[in-house]
């Protein structure tokens, strides 16, 4: 496998040129893409490959980009888009009903705050607007993982038990323009992987409409077959693993990522590259003794509630490091994890590197010095970091 | 040896082989520079280096204030074990600085003794030696090498590629894996500016005998203290001066306006269009009037140089300025004060017409006492007697006349100026001024040129001037010439009773010297124009009845550009009952004394310089009536800059300069003006008399324009309007309305120049703050 040294950005773009060339055999790839920063160099890449039966198009507004890619993929193209921040805000109307209309588009996000006031680094509070949306929602920490992820997301997001966009995020700047080595498979191991796009309700076979008017009770219904599809996701994504290291040699991370947690007292529990660092605090506090551990939610979305109540069990402490802020209540992780916790632990909130500052391993160790000496949940808090 | 199975890869043997034993992992290195200069490659670049032998690397930039100058960094982290760190690099063993101006506390924030330092200057290395000898540092003209090798362009020169070749050298890491590197990188042509550095990187070891901390092993600013949480409500002005950011800055500047360069006489177009605009008929005339002595004439006869010169006419049509001198002078009544000098001198002015009228008005203004002597009846030489009324009526020079001897100037007519009556004005007076214009009109040398009805033009136009419509002509009348004169003839004799008008020209329309306008309002008028003929004789018995004409073929361009006529033997015959000769006119001084001789417009006699200077076109020959007023008011500046014994040059700056001085890059080009800023809108044409008007009568056939709205077309190319549109497209809103115009917050001003792509008319222009290559 050759090794590449790449951005997240260009890793996106390069896993979505390769999924969209093993759909040469079917219905080929389209895309529709606009510019913001910092997913640009993602699109820039994407418009200068060549893809059999494929088409990148630059569109006039991120609206009309999501646009591009719901028609592509109501015909049967395999789909990919990426954009971040306002622009995300901008597209989300279409998003929305690129998720009713079950449609497995797969796009990139490299996480930036929303302006005003105007910040261009990273931040969770983009992708997260699209929590409720029946986008599934995946997280990386590192640059093979944002290549990876891709991949799976294509496969996750095409099987037929789940058939839903997929959204893939990195923390802007911090992965989307940071280089590393990145394991690049051939495409004859990516077309293995990935099976031609097979839309069932895609608009070539016989007349029909996509999301009709509905009465409530048919409304309802479909809301329950995505949300019943959503929670197959969980089981589908460990056949995609499996699949996935049999054909690459190398396991792509969990839905979960733990470290060290089975003997720890006290959890951080984050998403993105926090939880990178969050493991190497773990290792310079259990150097001191201190019995702690990590958890990282790759997938958001399903949420893995079972699985977290099982990491979290036994627990006395928990510090939920949010990267976004939910206005008027605190962390959207927290919110969404607390309730996991057993009843007696302490579940902190602490919103760290809200709006790209560098969260060093300094913060986390002052954070759980705070957390070792409290004696109940406090209310969510809000921590500086230039 | 054998009994070991697995071999590790090549490349971490590589790796264990080549790398140099002091460096200790991870390894990180940070680098500084500014925007434009390829510090994030350079970053890269070093990375790809050390992946090439095997080790895990990490790469990045600092993002947010990146453009073109502004201060940035760079990141590279190396390991043998995979890097779980994603936060920014604040204890770099390696430091990189691509711009030593930057050095200071920010750049070496961190960097604790025993690190090491390449710095990019061509300084000296001693420079360095003292505040550096805690570090191994290396020191290297990167920009020199690289701009030697042509690499970026002339004004950015990108010093990445040739600075890592330093690098390489001051770690000991081998030549080969930069090549190997830059292969892959498809940088291969930057390799020899890298082995140059290689080669040339001065290096200094870290002084272990000075025991103290280095610079920058405190950590002071880029590693802000983590707070404690209580304390994180305080609110956060922003306290970034973002002007550090800056190498440029931009500013407010006046530009020189094609229309402004091209006027003969000086004028000050777009000053006077301006107020014209924005204050009204009098502002304009109070402008104006400092450099033009006769506005209503010159907005009716003038040539308008300005008018092929203006940047609107590369978008929808040149402004009408010539119209609107006119409008100026037809509408307002304004006066300049005449000054005070510190001496009254007394001047003598030979000659009535426009230059001689122009150097009495300047003299007169600067309050002194001004004698003119005019052989003439009246004052105006060519404009009285050569140029139709129906181009410049009686009125619109009287006009100009009184306004000029309101002055005080005394002049004598019927007073010709012999060699014995300019010896007599050189005693009597201070200075004397020669303005007196062309003399004999050139004649054909044709067989036959001596019969009746062949007149000299000048001649016919003085009378028609006189008797109007009562000079009268009948029949066919062919006018010889190409220029005004000769357009003037032919429009003259349409409208004295001729019943044809033909126009023998010997080169082709485009050359003909006549204003444009003037040619078509011929034509349409119905003279006939037979461009590429030459006479070669006239036929007749006392009486001209016909003339014969040679084809002209145009063969290789002139010095002036223009293509040399060269007459065939095809020739034919043309019936005439009149000829009127319009050839241009000879320049003769026989009024001198014959001991005297002119060097640079100014008499001497013998090695001595006399007081005495010549103006217009007895000394120009230049031709047009704007150029004689523009010749006559710069030679009365000259001979008072003489009198005063001052320097011409002084004394000319400012707005009196002369058309010529032009510095490089000062003249506002179309493309420095923003079309798309302004609405397109046609040139406001002039009223002309309706066509059946126009035979038997010598009133007045432009009327002019009808308003002043044509003012608003004008650019106002090079000087600002304070129209707003830098202080809208400000991103950060530095800014701001002062008394005067606009004032810049050098603080906050980013130098990112949308101000100066924004102003429509090219009255900014960004500056070097001059920030020097130093510690």
């Amino acid at each position: 496998m050759a090794v590449e040294l790449i951005s997240a950005n260009h890793a996106a773009a390069l896993a979505a040129t390769l999924a969209g060339r093993a759909n040469r055999t079917a219905r080929g790839f389209c895309s529709g893409v606009y510019p913001i920063t910092p997913s640009t160099e993602c699109m820039e890449y994407l418009c200068g490959q060549e893809i059999e039966k494929g088409k990148v198009v630059r569109a006039d507004s991120e609206h009309n980009a999501m646009g591009i890619c719901i028609g592509a993929s109501a015909s049967g193209a395999r789909s990919f888009t990426t954009t971040c921040s306002n622009g995300l805000a901008y597209m989300i109307e279409n998003c929305v009903a690129a998720a009713g209309y079950r449609l497995p588009i797969v796009m990139s996000i490299a996480n930036r705050t929303l302006g005003p006031p105007w910040n261009i680094w990273a931040d969770h509070g983009d992708s997260l607007l699209m929590r409720d949306l029946g986008w599934l929602q995946f997280y990386s920490a590192d640059i093979q993982q944002v290549f990876d992820t891709v991949l799976c997301a294509f496969r996750l997001a095409e099987d037929p038990r789940v058939m839903m966009p997929a959204l893939c995020c990195m923390d802007g700047f911090i992965l989307s323009h940071t280089m590393a080595q990145v394991e690049v498979p051939s495409q004859e191991q990516v077309d293995r992987c990935l099976p031609p796009t097979d839309i069932p309700h895609r608009l070539d076979k016989s007349a029909h409409t996509l999301g009709q008017m509905e009465t409530p009770h048919q409304s309802v219904v479909h809301r329950a077959q995505h949300h019943q599809a959503m929670l197959n996701a969980r089981q589908v994504y460990a056949e995609v693993q499996d699949s996935f290291e049999e054909i690459f040699g190398r396991r792509p991370a969990d839905p979960l990522v733990s470290y060290r947690t089975e003997d720890a007292e006290t959890l951080i529990v984050s998403m993105g590259t926090l939880g990178v660092t969050a493991e190497r605090v773990v290792d310079l506090l259990r150097e001191q003794g201190q019995s702690v551990g990590s958890v990282r939610v790759r997938m958001f979305r399903p949420m893995l509630d079972e699985e977290l109540r099982k990491i979290f069990a036994g627990k006395k402490r928990i510090a939920v490091l949010d990267r976004d802020i939910s206005i008027g209540f605190g962390g959207v992780l927290w919110g969404e994890v607390r309730g996991f916790a057993d009843p007696s632990a302490i579940v902190q909130n602490y919103m760290v590197g809200v709006a790209g500052g560098d969260v060093r391993p300094e913060h986390m160790i002052n954070l759980l010095a705070e957390l070792e000496q409290a004696n109940e949940s406090g209310a969510p808090r809000i921590v500086e970091v230039a | 040896m054998g009994q070991q199975e697995s071999i590790p890869s090549t490349a971490t043997d590589l790796c264990e082989a080549d790398l140099p034993s002091d460096i200790s992992f991870p390894l990180e290195i940070r680098l500084h520079g500014r925007g434009g200069q390829g510090g994030v490659t350079c970053a890269k670049l070093i990375a790809a280096i050390y992946a090439q032998m095997g080790l895990n690397v990490q790469t990045f930039g600092d993002y947010g204030a990146e453009r073109s100058g502004a201060p940035i960094r760079a990141f590279t982290r190396v390991d043998r074990d995979p890097i779980k760190n994603r936060n920014k690099v604040y204890r770099p063993d390696h430091l990189l600085v691509l711009d030593a101006a930057l050095l200071g506390p920010p750049v070496l924030d961190g960097v604790a003794a025993g690190a090491v330092i390449l710095i990019n200057s061509a300084e000296r290395v001693e420079k360095y030696v003292e505040p550096f000898a805690d570090y191994r540092f290396g020191i290297i003209d990167a920009t020199g090498i690289a701009r030697e090798h042509g690499i970026g362009t002339s004004s950015v020169v990108i010093i990445n590629t040739t600075l890592v070749g330093a690098y390489a050298k001051l770690l000991g890491l081998p030549l080969e894996v930069l090549e190997d590197v830059y292969t892959k990188m498809g940088l291969s042509e930057d390799l020899q500016a890298a082995k140059e550095a290689y080669l040339k990187v001065r290096i200094c070891p870290a002084d272990t005998t000075v025991s103290g901390l280095a610079v920058g092993g405190e950590l002071a600013t880029s590693l802000p203290p983590v707070k404690p949480q209580t304390e994180h409500s305080e609110d956060i002005p922003t306290k970034l001066k973002t002007g550090n950011w800056s190498t440029q800055l931009p500013g407010y500047e006046d530009y020189l306006a094609p229309c402004n360069h091209a006027c003969p006489a000086g004028n000050d177009v777009v000053g006077f269009i301006q107020a014209l605009k924005t204050s009204g008929a009098d502002a304009a005339a109070e402008v104006l009037l400092r450099t033009q002595a006769l506005p209503s004439v010159c907005g009716r006869v003038c040539p308008a140089p300005c008018m092929h010169e203006c940047n609107r006419k590369q978008m929808d049509g040149a402004v009408n300025n010539r119209s609107l001198e006119r409008w100026i002078s037809d509408h307002s009544r304004f006066r300049l004060q005449v000054e005070k000098p510190e001496k009254v001198l007394s001047l003598a002015v030979v000659g009535g017409g426009p230059a001689g009228l122009s150097a009495a008005y300047q003299l007169a203004l600067r309050g002194h006492r001004v004698c003119i002597f005019e052989k003439a009846e009246k004052l105006g030489g060519v404009l009285r007697y050569g140029i139709p009324v129906y181009r410049l009526p009686e009125e619109a020079l009287e006009r100009d006349l009184e306004r000029i001897l309101s002055l005080g100037i005394r002049s004598q007519c019927d007073h010709p100026v012999d060699q014995a009556e300019m010896e007599r004005l050189h005693r009597q007076y201070d200075a004397v001024i020669v303005s007196k214009g062309f003399s004999d009109a050139y004649t054909l040398a044709a067989a036959g040129e001596t019969l009746d009805g062949i007149e000299q033009g000048l001649d016919f136009l003085a009378r028609s001037r006189e008797a109007g419509s009562e000079a009268r002509l009948s029949g066919d009348v062919v006018v010889i010439g190409g220029g005004n004169t000769a357009i003037d003839c032919a429009r003259s004799a349409l409208r004295s009773g001729a019943s044809s008008v033909k126009l023998v020209y010997r080169r082709s329309r485009d050359e003909m010297p006549a204003i444009d306008e003037e040619i078509e309002d011929a034509m349409r008028e119905g003279v006939q124009l037979l461009a590429l003929r030459q006479p070669v004789a006239f036929r007749g018995v006392g009486q001209v009845a016909g003339i014969v004409l040679a084809e002209v073929e145009l063969g290789e361009a002139d010095a002036d550009g223009r293509r040399r006529p060269l007459v065939t033997e095809r020739t034919t015959e043309l019936n005439c009952s009149t000829v009127l000769l319009a050839l241009g006119q000879e320049n003769e001084l026989g009024l001198l004394p014959e001991a005297w001789q002119v060097r640079n417009a100014r008499v001497w006699c013998a090695e001595d310089p006399l007081n005495i200077w010549l103006t217009g076109d007895c000394s120009t020959a230049e031709g047009t009536v704007t150029h004689a007023i523009g010749n006559g008011r710069l030679t009365a500046m000259v001979a008072l800059a003489a009198l005063a014994n001052t320097s011409t040059v002084a004394s000319l700056s400012g707005t009196e300069s002369t058309p010529t001085q032009l510095q490089q890059g000062s003249l506002v080009a179309p493309a420095q003006v923003r079309f798309s800023h302004f609405p397109i809108l046609a040139p406001h044409q002039d009223r002309h008399q309706a066509l059946e008007n126009y035979r038997n009568s010598f009133e007045e056939v432009n009327l002019g324009l009808s308003g002043q709205e044509e003012a608003e077309r004008c650019f106002s190319c090079g000087r600002c309007t304070q129209c707003d549109t830098c202080l809208v497209y400000c991103p950060d809103g530095v800014i701001s309305r002062s008394d005067d115009g606009y004032r810049i917050d050098e603080e906050y001003c980013k130098g990112c120049g949308i101000c100066v792509a924004e102003c429509p008319r090219r009255a900014m222009d960004l500056n070097d703050k001059g920030l020097s290559d130093g510690c």
